[in-house]
Order: C-alpha cells, then structure tokens, then sequence
C-alpha cells in the first residue's frame, strides 16, 4: 500500500527513481521469483489465409523472468508488437503456449484471461490511452474500479500513485491539459496501481521529449530493479540500450537474438547503433 | 457511471442532439397517445355515459352514430323480460343545426329517457325528473363554433324551433359535428323517427339480478336485435372508429413513427459517440474490464441520454397538451401514459445501443498497443 505521507517526505530527497522505490514498498521476492513468470513457447501467430499467409510470429519460444527489465528489439514489423500483445495475453497465437505466473492460458476463456490482465499485467502505451474524458485521477481511480477498488481508500491510493510519479498536483487535470510526458506518467500509474508483477510498455518513449523519456525510462527501470517486477519495453530507441539488462532481437517474426548483456545506467544515453 | 457520463458531456453538441431528438421522440409518443387515447375513449363516451348494464341495439350496428330504427315495441317487450328494472330509450341522428347568424352547422342529436346514467338530458330539475322540452344542451367546447352566447337561446333544429337551455362539459365531438342533447321525444321529432319507432334501448338490470341471465333472456325475446352489455356496445364502437375508419391507425401511425424518429437519432448518435471512442473501449479491455463492464457504459449513455430527453419531452408535453385543449376538446392524457412513454423511451435508447454494444465487444483489446 502507498504511504502518501512517507512520500511527500521522500519527494523532496531524492531522485524520482528512489522515490518509486520507497513509494511501491511491500513488494517481496516470492517463491516463484526466480522461475520464469513469462513464458512463450513454439508460439506462431499468423494473419491472412491462403497464398496471403503470412507470420506475424514464427515458432518463437522465449521467457521472462521476474527483477529485470527486458528490451525487445527490431525493425518495423519485425513481430515486436505481435509478441507483445501475445504476452499480454491480447493475441491468442495460432500456435504455441502462454504460461503467465506458471500457468499454462492454451483453453482459458475470455473472462479468465480479462481478469488475469486485470489483476496480473500493467500496461503503458505509446499512445498513452488516457481515456480523455476523464481526469488524471479518475483514469487511475476507473482502473481501480474494474478490480473493485472504490471509496476512499482507492481515492487516497490513486492520491499516492500520483504522487509517486511526480503529479501530484496535477489529478484534477484531463489529458488534453497534460504533456506528453505527464500523459505517459498517468499511465504508468495507472497500469501500477493494481499492483501487478508484470509491466508491459510499448515504445513507451516514442512521444515523448527527453527529459520525459528519461523520467518515464527511471520509472520503468526502477520498477523492475527495485520492486522485483518483470519490465518489458518495446522500443526502437537505441538509448534504452544501457537501461536494460537484457536484449531480445526479432526479425520478421523470428528470435533472432537474446543477449543478457549489460550493467544499467539509469539514464537513456547516447548508444552506437543496434546491429541486428 | 461516471465514464459513461464523461464520455456524453465531451462532446455536448452531440449530447443536446441527442437528447433533444429523445425529447421530440417522447413528445410526439405522449402526444399521439394523447390523441389516440382520447379518440379512443370519445367514441365511446356517449356509451359509456348511458349507465346501462345492457343495450339493446339493430342488428349489425356499431356505434350510436350510426343507428338504424327499432320497433318501438321492443321496449315493452324488454320490460316484460324477468329481471329487467328499467328501459330507456335512445334517438339519435344527425341534424342542421341553425345558428342565430342563420348559418347552418350539422349536428349529431342525442335524445334519451331520463334515468340515472351520466348521458346529459335537459331536466326542469333533478328531483323531478321532468324534461324540458324543445331544450337543447351544447358542450362548452362547441359553445363558439354553435354560436352559443347567451341561454337561453332560439335555433332551429331540422327547421323546427329549440332553444339552447344549456351547456355541459366532458361531450366535446370527436365526428367533427358537435354532439347536442335533448330530450327523448323531442329527438323523435327533430330526427324524423316514426311513431313507432326508436332506435337504442338502455336496460337496467333489477338490483341483485344476473346481467348475463338478463341478456340471454332479452336476446331470446328478442331475436331482430343485438343484446350487448355496455362494455361490448363500447368495445364495438371503438373498434369501428379506431381501426374500420382508419382513424386510429393513421393516429398510432405518427406515435409508431415517433419512435422510430427516435430510435434513429438515438441509434445514430449513440453510435457515433462509440465509434469515436473505440480506442478507448479497446484500453478498457485490454486493462481487463470484463465484458459486462464495457456494456455496462455503452448502455449507461443510452440510459441517460434517454432519461434526460424523455424527461424534457414529457415537461414540453403537458403545456402543449393543454394549449391542444382548447382546439381538440377529447384529447386526453391518462396517468400512465407519460409513465409508459419515459418506459418506451428508455427501451428504445437500450434497443438503440444494441448495434454499439455489438460493435464494442468486438473489439480486438490488441488493437491498443497500434499507434
């Protein structure tokens, strides 16, 4: 649960990193931490028929484990977004198994695997997907609701995630009187305030400036870093190169690489180009 | 709810349409049935007003308006019939009417035995029972239209003297003639009847007596004419005017086409609010709101976009039904029926968001991660 007085008090110390760390206190290393929390494997996604079938995924077998925060990498229609959405459980793939948190989703209906989304997975868009009638705080309290969380004490803990991601003054705001980056940062909020153990960003930065890239970029690594979650980006954006501690490259559909390579910087910097 | 609502007030321009097309639609539903409920209710007025437990009637007649003659000895003969308390007679026809400027107005006479029904006959007095005769009595509603300015007042009936002794309330025509009241015998004379003849008899049945026993007895004696309680004579008249006429059918038509009017903008708008934000419903899934969740706000804006535009038709209603007054005097807006059109209204945005319904959960929640 988040302390909005502790981090009122933290606010003014230290960097916003160290702020999400102290905020999102409570989050334990559990047994399954270290087993695969994310997993796909022999999984295929096709799309058209016939002559016109093409993969959007081939035969990819990958897992994700808990604490790190995994790049996924590649051109253009390369399947990055495919696998995402497959590990999001928002695809089914036309072949292949899902196991998320262990649990093998081949056979679950709709409604078990909205809820596993529900209670199990964050997600933060690069079109952010602030629902703009809405303010900066209703969007975070409607994600709230879907899991049953109203009344005050939902208000005071969608108060603290605004906090913890620097805007607490700024919850009354809809998303039109917001910048791209606080837009972004609503939504990561949001896609923490259930406190799921799984994030998943599509090209998270993509809209945004530096300095708001860089604040989304401390977030999302800290998240993973500091609160033991499984973080997975999809970016073009070589600069995430020295954040992530692993890289996993694809290529019209296909893994074509999986590097565990690097200590984080904490900071986007100025990388040479991917080479893939 | 509250996202739902949001989502309406974004856009207000499409809101006020919206809700004003509910409010036409709920207007004209409450409005027609206005007119059909009271067309429905004046073409069995005079019926229902007589009192009688029983009418007997020419065989095949539907309405009073258009009757045929009786022999007049089918009053005696009912009055010999076990059971019977009371026969009171109805002429009844359609009469010029002078007026004192010496224009001509036709009319639809009534005339009757006194007796204890609501059926308007000019007495001298209640407890005497006694008829004014060569009295008439106009409806307030046709005061203007009769020339009806000052009581009593000389007119002519068919050509032969009358004076206006009075006026009543709760008559007004639905025929286009006025309807106009007298006594039974007078009616005989101004209508044309025969001696020997009438044309309604309105029975009463002895206190404590089978109505049904009554009416089976009545129709052996009398097996020249129908024998129908007041409720048949009544449903009967109604059927004719409302569907053999085509009346009712053009009046139910324009109610029917309120709401269809007002399925179309509401489906259209509702519709379009959707489309504009199926991003939106697409995030909703992806964050995992079941499937309930996400019908629960298309169906939310139907709701409330259906509750404020039928709550702002039925406030436009009442004072227009009240200015129709004073042009349709039998226009008549029971209790239930505003109830029964804000129900309708409401199940028409419902049944309106069924197509946006359909289409939000069709939605691919994957479609959220393209930008």
């Amino acid at each position: 649960m988040l302390n909005t007085a502790e981090l009122k008090t933290s606010r003014t110390t230290g960097p916003l990193v160290e702020l999400v760390k102290k905020s999102f206190t409570g989050r334990l290393q559990s047994p399954v931490a270290q087993a695969a929390m994310l997993e796909v494997q022999n999984v295929s996604v096709e799309y058209g028929a016939g002559r016109a079938m093409a993969y959007a995924l081939e035969d990819v077998s990958v897992a994700f484990r808990p604490g790190k925060l995994t790049l996924l990498m590649g051109p253009s229609g390369s399947g990055k977004t495919t696998l995402l959405s497959v590990l999001g459980c928002l695809v089914t793939p036309n072949r292949g198994s899902v196991r998320v948190l262990g649990n093998d989703i081949a056979g679950w209906s709709e409604s078990a695997k909205t809820e596993l989304r529900r209670e199990k997975i964050g997600y933060v868009f690069q079109a952010f997907r602030l629902f703009r009638a809405l303010t900066a705080m209703e969007n975070i309290l409607l994600a709230m609701e879907l899991s049953g969380r109203t009344g005050r004490q939902a208000r005071e803990a969608a108060e603290a995630a605004l906090l913890a991601v620097g805007l607490e003054n700024k919850g009354h705001l809809l998303p039109k009187e917001m910048s791209g980056g606080e837009k972004q940062r609503v939504a990561i909020a949001r896609a923490l305030i259930n406190d799921p153990p799984i994030i998943l960003a599509d090209e998270p930065t993509a809209s945004l400036d530096s300095k708001s890239g860089n604040q989304v970029a401390e977030l999302l690594l800290g998240l993973a870093e500091k609160q033991n979650r499984l973080v997975v980006v999809v970016s073009h954006d070589n600069r995430w190169l020295p954040l992530c501690h692993r890289k996993v490259v694809l290529q019209n559909g296909c893994l074509i690489g999986d590097d565990m390579t690097r200590n984080t910087t904490g900071k986007l910097g100025r990388v040479s180009r991917l080479s893939v | 709810m509250k996202l739902a609502w949001r989502n309406l007030s974004n856009d207000r321009m499409r809101f006020v349409v919206t809700i004003v097309g509910i409010a036409f639609a709920t207007f004209l539903m409450i409005f027609q049935g206005s007119l059909f409920t009271g067309f429905v209710r004046a073409s069995s007025k005079v019926i229902d007003a007589s009192g009688a437990e029983l009418w007997v009637v020419p065989r095949g007649i539907s309405c009073v308006e258009f009757g045929s003659p009786l022999p007049q000895r089918f009053r005696e003969l009912a009055l010999g019939v076990p059971g019977v308390a009371s026969v009171r007679r109805l002429a009844a026809g359609y009469v010029s009417y002078q007026k004192p400027s010496g224009q001509r107005e036709s009319v639809f006479l009534l005339g009757a035995d006194p007796g204890n029904g609501k059926l308007p006959v000019p007495l001298l007095s209640a407890e005497s029972g006694a008829v004014l005769t060569e009295t008439l009595l106009v409806d307030e509603s046709n005061a203007d239209k009769l020339e009806v300015a000052t009581l009593p007042l000389a007119v002519e009936v068919n050509r032969q003297r009358a004076n206006v002794g009075g006026i009543i309330n709760g008559f007004g025509s639905f025929l286009g003639a006025p309807y106009v009241f007298t006594g039974y015998r007078d009616a005989v004379r101004y209508v044309g009847l025969g001696t020997e003849e009438t044309m309604f008899l309105m029975i009463q049945v002895a206190p404590g007596g089978d109505v049904e026993t009554v009416r089976q007895a009545l129709s052996a004696r009398l097996p020249q004419a129908d024998v129908v309680t007041r409720s048949e004579f009544a449903f009967r008249s109604q059927f004719f005017w409302v569907v053999k006429t085509g009346a009712g059918g053009a009046l139910l038509t324009a109610g029917l086409l309120g709401f269809v009017v007002g399925l179309v903008i509401v489906s259209q708008n509702i519709y379009a609010t959707t489309m504009e934000n199926l991003e939106e419903f697409a995030t909703l899934k992806a964050i995992g709101a079941p499937a309930n969740f996400v019908r629960g706000v298309v169906l939310q804006q139907a709701l409330i976009s259906g509750a404020a535009g039928a709550l702002i038709g039925l406030l436009a209603t009442f004072p227009l039904v009240q200015l129709t007054l004073r042009f349709i005097s039998w226009i008549y807006t029971p209790w239930w029926l505003p109830a029964g059109m804000i129900v309708v209204s409401l199940l028409m945005c419902a049944l309106a968001s069924v197509v946006s319904i359909r289409k939000v959960i069709a939605i691919e929640p994957g479609r959220v991660f393209r930008a």
